[in-house]
């Protein structure tokens, strides 16, 4: 069973701008999934799908080829860096 | 008649109508509420059966749209109040909503919504993904312009007399731009250190977050910006970096150092002119320096604000009284004079006794503390008497000087007493003690110093014309209390000797100046601050400065003294109610507070108050609602190569004639929540069938299929169909129409994106009528989709985010089967959109038993309503595909042209008869 009650996504998606700093520092040494980013940052992943995906869109983030696993990492940009 | 036809939404019925019409010749005007045109079929990944790109079939339509010569075209706009008349003629109200951005000059660059600060859910993406508030509908929108969502002026701003844009503050924080914080507040006013200190933050009481846990620290915020930039830029601040025109030739002297004076003199400097400011005292900043203690707002937080103003030219001149504003035109050739010398005098006690030795007012006794000539008063007892914030100051300044006790007497009560309840309780927990209702009949002298004070009893009465309960005295009732030293802050007033001879003096010694263009009745002297109203506080006298310069710049350029935007003309403010609503629940998060140093008997003037370290004030900006939604924060205005911005933009409302209406406003969805047993809105990775059809679209928020829950590539996907549809629990036994058929599109797309991904659709009937419909069907199962017959009764989520479904296996065991997922998409079904309920005035349009546009004869005159020249196209009479949408829309547009030239045969009939 799910262990956490999810936030509307508006109160989410609200915080992507003061999550993008916390964000760009676990980058800061490599790319990373997004639950090895939720791990480095403290939040629920389903959160941080919301802030990769913003970032992604506006520039600063990037999509590197999946693993086998299916797992994407992400990689700053030269806007996100 | 303005147009043959309205057309009211743009969807693909809409659109279909439009072209139609405009190319029989009829003038159409099709109204869209959303940016652009093309309704839900351009954010659809392909269409069924043939697989085609819904973009690029759309695409060529929304252009046409556009471009028609016979269709004009508004989008961001909505109908209203269609009023049909005798003759048959429609009148109908047309809002055209403000976009805040000059489209004529927007290209469509996106650079506004890159630099935006505030993110929101994105309809366009069914809420899978942010958008901003300064965003494009989507990549393909038609026309391709920007908007800016502005539901109103953000609580914080409108409750700012300085007119200051505190959520843009705010938002530039949390986002990280702390400089660009720093530089927004600059642009209303030179003071941000001194705001961040003295302010009592009217923003934060009107806060909305005030409502859940508490405000915004939205003052302690303006200080960290203040203080990053200063702190950056070293003790002697090299300028801002602020915008200043070129010098225009002309001249403005600022009579007072106060904050009205220097804000006033920084917009002027910034528009080009030579601003002197002549101050009386040795030093600039009027109360700020000279009244409020240097605990509240150190002397070098105001001269580094000060130094902006000298960064960019102005001349500050001190030691230098005026006592003659004509010569400062007439002789020193000036072009125009700002008053703003604010509220000098100290109100007396008029009791006697009150000049002896020992006995001063609070403006006195604070200026000489600031000016190092603070007596000493050590063990020393006093009274201040007043219950305003001088009172307060000078109080805890007597603790620090070392007084033995600082006793404040007021007349009223503490509910009555002006002094912000910050400073009272304050002020008391540093030690100060308070006596009320009581008022000063007697300075108690002896040898010509101070013994005492001999006190009136009051009690309350009936309340004045300020709304507060009157003192009155209890007749017999008096008492003393010993002190050496008597402070009176009773009051302030201005002094009118400047300017009583030249513009004349009103209530309470103010100059009289025109309230909205602060001009005298001399043209060429203005006044600013508390010069005009009494005593006030920092944020009004800022508001005041802006709004003096403001009107100094117009009248010299010769224009109406109007436009004064500021603080003029906002968007109406958006409640906290209208906010709160936005969310179906709040995360608490834990205030974020300034921590005070507060202990009994302070001994130094030490600044008190402590700053937000970096992670507190992004914390706190982070607890912002963004309730305005777009938060002002400017950087779409400096990001934007166009200079298409228009903040100032409002709604058009107009009206117009037309001969006939088409009502092709489409469905909506089920709102999948309203099935909790599938989980949607609880369990991450179950999303909508509209959800996945953006998923697989080109322009996807992803960068591929991914589980919103974790980001992973699901390998198991599962179907629920009929989610909402032929469903009495949810009151809707309709078949959708479409469910199955884009369900399938769906498996067979998935299948190719992600080959290795097992997909399972769990139907109840499978319903694919429709040319080649079947054989599309077949070609998914072909491919590998498995279709299991059996209604879902329930998922629920394991730990790692998986589902597991539960379902009748009614084509095999006949046994409850538990079947488990990574995703699960919930095929849900179309709605009727009751918005068209409010589309008529007058007379009501029928609607069928479902609540769908009716058409009382659809099998022999479809596309007819109730009322008579007015035709529905497409999905608001009921579910459609979009090959059958269209096919409707041409049924509707054969009547809207029978409905025409049958009513011109009529006109002609009777002009022969």
């Amino acid at each position: 069973m799910s262990t956490h009650t999810l936030r509307d996504p508006r109160e989410v998606i609200r915080e992507e701008m003061s999550m993008h700093a916390a964000i760009r520092s676990a980058l800061a040494d490599g790319p990373l999934t997004v639950p090895q980013i939720a791990e480095a940052v403290g939040h629920p992943a389903e959160e941080v799908v919301y802030w990769v995906m913003g970032m992604r869109r506006y520039g600063h983030v990037v999509e590197l080829p999946d693993d086998d696993e299916g797992w994407f990492p992400y990689a700053l940009t030269s806007n996100g860096a | 008649m303005d147009y043959d036809v309205l057309v009211i939404g743009s969807g693909i019925g809409g659109m279909e109508s439009s072209i139609k019409l405009g190319d029989m010749g009829y003038k159409v005007l099709l109204v869209e509420k959303e940016a652009s045109v093309g309704g839900r079929m351009i954010l659809l990944s392909k269409v069924f059966p043939t697989l085609d790109c819904a973009s690029c079939i759309s695409g060529p339509k929304m252009s046409s749209t556009i471009n028609h010569p016979n269709i004009t075209t508004k989008t961001y706009s909505e109908v209203s109040g269609i009023r049909r008349d005798a003759t048959g003629t429609f009148h109908a109200t047309v809002t055209e909503k403000p976009t805040f951005v000059d489209w004529a000059a927007c290209t469509g660059c996106s650079d506004c919504q890159t630099a935006c600060t505030v993110a929101v859910p994105d309809q366009f993406n069914s809420d899978l993904v942010a958008r901003r508030a300064a965003y494009i509908a989507f990549p393909q929108a038609v026309p391709k312009k920007a908007v800016l969502e502005r539901e109103g002026t953000s609580p914080c701003i409108g409750a700012c007399p300085a007119g200051i844009k505190a959520h843009g503050y705010v938002s530039l924080v949390r986002n990280g731009k702390d400089e660009e914080a720093f530089q927004l507040v600059l642009d209303a006013t030179p003071l941000v250190g001194t705001l961040g200190r003295a302010c009592y933050a009217p923003c934060e009481s009107e806060c909305t977050r005030t409502k859940l846990e508490g405000p915004v620290p939205i003052r302690l915020i303006k200080r960290f910006a203040a203080d990053q930039h200063y702190t950056a830029q070293g003790a002697t601040p090299s300028g801002p970096a602020i915008e200043v025109a070129p010098p225009n030739g002309r001249s403005v002297v600022v009579v007072g150092s106060g904050p009205a004076g220097l804000t006033a003199a920084w917009q002027l400097a910034r528009k080009g002119y030579a601003v002197t400011i002549v101050e009386k005292r040795a030093q600039p900043g009027g109360y700020l320096r000279h009244a409020i203690p240097a605990y509240r707002l150190p002397h070098d937080v105001v001269d580094a604000d000060i130094a902006n103003l000298t960064s960019i030219g102005v001349t500050i001149r001190c030691n230098e009284p005026v006592t003659d504003l004509a010569a400062l035109k007439e002789r020193d050739g000036f072009d125009a004079v700002i008053v703003a010398t604010g509220t000098q005098d100290a109100t007396a006690m008029n009791v006697p006794n009150e000049h002896v030795a020992g006995s001063v007012n609070g403006l006195d006794f604070l200026d000489d503390v600031a000016n190092g000539k603070a007596p000493d008063l050590t063990g020393k007892k006093v009274v201040v008497v007043g219950g305003g914030n001088v009172a307060m100051d000078a109080a805890r300044v007597c603790l620090r000087l070392g007084a033995a006790e600082a006793k404040v007497v007021y007349r009223r009560t503490r509910a009555e007493m002006p002094a912000h309840h910050v400073e009272a309780d304050d002020a008391e927990a540093e030690g100060a003690v308070f006596e009320f209702l009581v008022a000063p009949i007697e300075v108690i002298a002896d040898g010509g110093r101070v013994a005492g004070l001999r006190l009136q009893t009051m009690r309350l009465g009936e309340p004045d014309t300020s709304g507060r309960r009157s003192p009155e005295p209890v007749p017999g009732a008096q008492t003393s209390v010993a002190c050496d030293m008597v402070i009176s802050t009773i009051g302030m007033s201005p002094d009118a000797t400047l300017y009583e001879q030249v513009a004349g003096a009103g209530r309470g010694g103010r100059i009289k100046v025109d309230p909205r263009t602060l001009q005298t009745d001399v043209p060429y002297l203005f006044a600013a601050g508390d010069v005009t109203t009494g005593a006030t506080d920092i944020t009004t006298a800022i508001g005041a400065g802006r709004r003096a310069a403001h009107m100094v710049d117009r009248w010299l350029n010769g224009q109406e003294l109007t436009g004064f935007s500021a603080l003029d003309g906002r968007l109406d403010v958006v409640g906290a109610d209208q906010v709160l609503r936005r969310q179906t629940a709040y995360g608490h998060r834990n205030p974020v507070k300034g921590a005070v140093d507060l202990v009994p008997r302070p001994r130094d003037f030490h600044e008190i108050e402590a700053p937000l370290t970096p992670a507190e004030a992004r914390s706190g900006a982070g607890s912002c609602l963004d309730c305005g939604v777009c938060s002002e924060c400017q950087e779409c205005v400096h990001a934007c190569p166009a200079d298409a911005i228009r903040m100032d933009q409002r709604e058009k409302v107009s009206q117009v004639t037309v001969g006939a209406v088409v009502v092709s406003t489409g469905y909506k969805l089920f709102a999948a929540d309203a099935k909790p047993e599938y989980g949607w809105g609880r369990y991450p990775n179950v999303i909508t069938g509209m959800q996945m059809d953006r998923l697989l679209a080109p322009t996807r928020p992803y960068n591929t299929v991914l589980r919103p829950g974790d980001g992973k590539v699901p390998e198991r996907i599962a179907y629920i169909s009929c989610t909402g549809s032929r469903d009495q629990q949810v009151g809707n036994p309709l078949c959708s129409k479409v469910c199955c058929m884009y369900s399938i599109k769906q498996n067979q797309l998935i299948m190719g994106a992600l080959p290795l991904a097992d997909v399972t659709m769990h139907y109840m009937d499978m319903r694919a009528a429709g040319k080649r419909y079947d054989e599309f069907y077949e070609q998914a199962k072909d491919m590998g989709a498995q279709y299991i017959r059996g209604r879902v009764s329930g998922v629920t989520e394991k730990e790692n985010g998986d589902l597991v479904l539960r379902y009748e296996d009614t084509e095999g065991t006949g046994r409850i089967v538990e079947a488990e997922y990574d995703l699960v998409v919930l095929a849900v079904g179309i709605q009727p959109n009751r918005d068209v309920e409010r589309l008529f005035g007058d007379e009501r349009l029928g609607l069928d038993e479902f609540f769908y546009v009716a058409e009382p004869s659809d099998e022999l005159d479809p596309g007819v309503t109730d009322i008579p020249g007015v035709f529905v196209a497409g999905t608001a009479s009921g579910a459609k595909d979009i090959v059958d949408s269209i096919v409707h829309a041409g049924a509707a547009v054969a009547q809207v042209a029978a409905h025409l030239e049958r009513s011109k045969v009529a006109s002609t009939a009777e002009v022969l008869a």
